[in-house]
């Protein structure tokens, strides 16, 4: 089966002020989403994301690549992509703050050739269902920073596409805001529609994403599904109290076996991330071989962030170790994120 | 265009100049006091034996003016806030594209000006003591043609806008190039029927001050008209497009 968006070999150079060289945004960006799925698009600041994005709804013109949107080529079909995509970019500023949150609702729906007693209803039932119908004649600007974030991916609801791209839609909201807005994005994706949300909000991606996406400095360094990347992480890592601290002969012993050893500030003990199952029980014979007295064994929970963050460095540390184009899985992951894949 | 989109901009435009009302007014006012300005100069150092005529040929100018200004520079005015407040990227995410909803804003935006050039004529009129004459059917034809050309330029500054964003300084000298095509007289300087409109604002000078019924222009006027219209729309539109193109390669759009 085809899927409802398909990303190929995305490219992105700007021209960068005083360099002969231009600056690459994205780098070969590739990646499938089928109808239904929520899909988290994961990076760092500069990674590339909001360039992809702009991509995949026909702001930006990639430099090479292909996008194509049940069926349809967006360089040369460009009309029949745009039916079926929509995105909130810039949250709360896609709207004119000098009109009402009905009249933002129905001046968008007019622009996509929508209009009539219909479209007026259906605009009436979001501000209900989004909790705005109170403030619907109210001006933009007289809104709280969160109603207007909801009134923004209203507008993305009423234009009825497949896909809606949401680009940060809680960066600076207060946590109740925040809330909300999870709770909107929920109905949205409830409501059988596509979504591909960029942002740094590690709970939301936690809460409501099938997959994610990593990108790292223009390229996909990870595309997974949520639950297989945290239960990844979760069976490899472990909390080991010990009765002393390490010295440093010892720590260096171990390290020359586990090198993924993070010792506590406290000193009596530290993380270790294990590569396969039968290396707890090496690390425990280490232990012993260097005369360390364990205390306690603990598996440690992992979120999202963790994973995030683990993923990033491991970009960094397979560039350190030389490679062109470097792997971004930790050295310790990659394996088990192998078969992962192979089994999905 | 789809009606929709076109209801939807030309509704946009009347509510956004009832809300920003005092910027509306002080438009008018303005243009209103370079009229009175101007028409004090006439009566109190022009000659006598052409004042008259001098005052009715300063009632068609500076109501055209005017609309040059509103109708080309107002797209530029219009991207650039949209820029500005992060709404003009929405607007090039619509399937039926960017340039129809322009366009759309473009009848509006004119629309309203057009209203208002009219109730300034009025209002001009009963000022000087003056009455033009207001042939409709000739007035319609010509400014027809004419509208089609401000469209056009209209394109090209809005082209302009979405590139390179800090055009205010430009618009603000074009308000002055304008000035010109809308005052000199086309038997002055022939060579400005080249120029964009200024036909147009002759034959409604000729029209409204000199009581020229359609039968009193020629197949050459007309044609003139028209071409000059046309052109100056294929080349806005052209280098809006060009313009689009380069944003969209650029990844311009979003930025301010």
């Amino acid at each position: 089966m085809s899927a409802l968006l398909d990303a190929q070999g995305l490219v992105k150079r700007y021209p960068k002020r005083g360099a002969d060289e231009p600056l690459t945004a994205v780098d070969g960006v590739s990646f499938r989403v089928e109808a239904g799925e929520i899909v988290g698009l994961l990076g760092p600041n500069g990674a590339g994301k909001t360039t992809t994005i702009k991509m995949l709804c026909g702001l930006v013109r990639p430099d090479a690549g292909s996008v194509t949107i049940a069926g349809h080529d967006l360089g040369r079909q460009r009309a029949a992509c745009l039916a079926r995509i929509t995105a909130v970019l810039e949250g709360n500023r896609n709207l004119y703050w000098r009109l009402t949150a009905r009249e933002n609702l129905l001046y968008f729906a007019g622009n996509r050739g929508r209009g009539g007693a219909a479209t007026r209803r259906e605009a009436d039932a979001l501000l209900e269902r989004f909790g705005l119908a109170a403030k619907a004649d109210a001006l933009v600007n007289q809104l709280s920073r969160g109603m207007q974030q909801k009134l923004a991916i209203a507008v993305a609801m009423l234009a009825g596409t497949d896909i809606v791209l949401l680009d940060e839609p809680t960066l600076g909201l207060d946590v109740e805001a925040g809330y909300e807005v999870r709770a909107l994005l929920r109905e949205v994706a409830a409501a059988g529609r596509t979504v591909i949300v960029s942002t740094h909000d590690m709970p939301v991606v936690q809460d409501l994403c099938d997959r994610t996406v990593i990108v790292a400095e223009g390229r996909v360094v990870a595309d997974e599904r949520v639950e297989s990347l945290l239960k990844l992480f979760e069976t490899r890592a472990y909390a080991v109290t010990l009765a002393d601290a390490l010295s440093r002969d010892q720590e260096a012993e171990l390290r020359a076996s586990f090198p993924l050893l993070r010792p506590w500030s406290a000193g009596n003990g530290f993380d270790a991330d294990l590569e396969r199952g039968d290396d707890l029980y090496r690390l425990m014979s280490g232990l012993e071989r260097v005369g360390a007295k364990v205390e306690a064994l603990d598996r440690t929970t992992v979120d999202f962030e963790q994973v995030f963050r683990r993923l990033i460095k491991g970009e960094a540390n397979g560039r350190d170790g030389g490679g062109a184009r470097s792997v971004a899985v930790p050295t310790a992951a990659a394996p088990q994120l192998e078969e992962v894949r192979h089994a999905r | 265009m789809p009606v929709e989109v076109l209801r939807a901009n030309v509704r946009k435009v009347i509510i956004e100049m009832l809300r920003y009302l005092p910027n509306t007014v002080s438009l008018v006012i303005t243009f209103y006091v370079i009229f009175l300005g101007v028409f004090f100069g006439i009566k109190v150092v022009g000659d006598p034996a052409t004042v008259e005529e001098n005052v009715r040929y300063l009632i068609v100018s500076n109501a055209f003016w005017f609309l040059l200004i509103l109708g080309i520079s107002s797209m530029g005015w219009e991207v650039t806030a949209e820029a500005t407040r992060g709404t003009l990227e929405q607007l090039y995410m619509s399937p039926l594209g960017a340039w129809r909803i322009l366009l759309a804003r473009m009848v509006g935006v004119v629309g309203a000006n057009l209203l208002i050039m009219i109730a300034m004529i009025f209002v001009s009129m009963l000022t000087a003591g003056q009455w033009l004459n207001l042939a409709p059917v000739p007035l319609l034809l010509i400014l027809a043609p004419m509208l089609v050309g401000i469209t056009g330029l209209g394109y090209a500054t809005a082209g302009l806008a979405i590139v390179y964003k800090q055009i205010q300084a430009f618009l603000q000298i074009v308000q002055f190039a304008f000035m010109g095509l809308a005052f000199v007289p086309l038997s002055a300087a022939p060579w400005l029927e080249l120029a964009p409109l200024v036909k147009g604002i002759d034959m409604v000078r000729q029209v409204m001050v000199s009581g020229y019924g359609l039968a009193d222009f020629g197949a050459a006027d007309w044609l003139s008209l028209l071409l000059n219209s046309a052109v100056y729309f294929a080349l806005g539109l052209t280098a809006y497009l060009a313009c689009e193109r380069r944003a969209m390669n650029r990844g311009l759009l979003g930025q301010y």
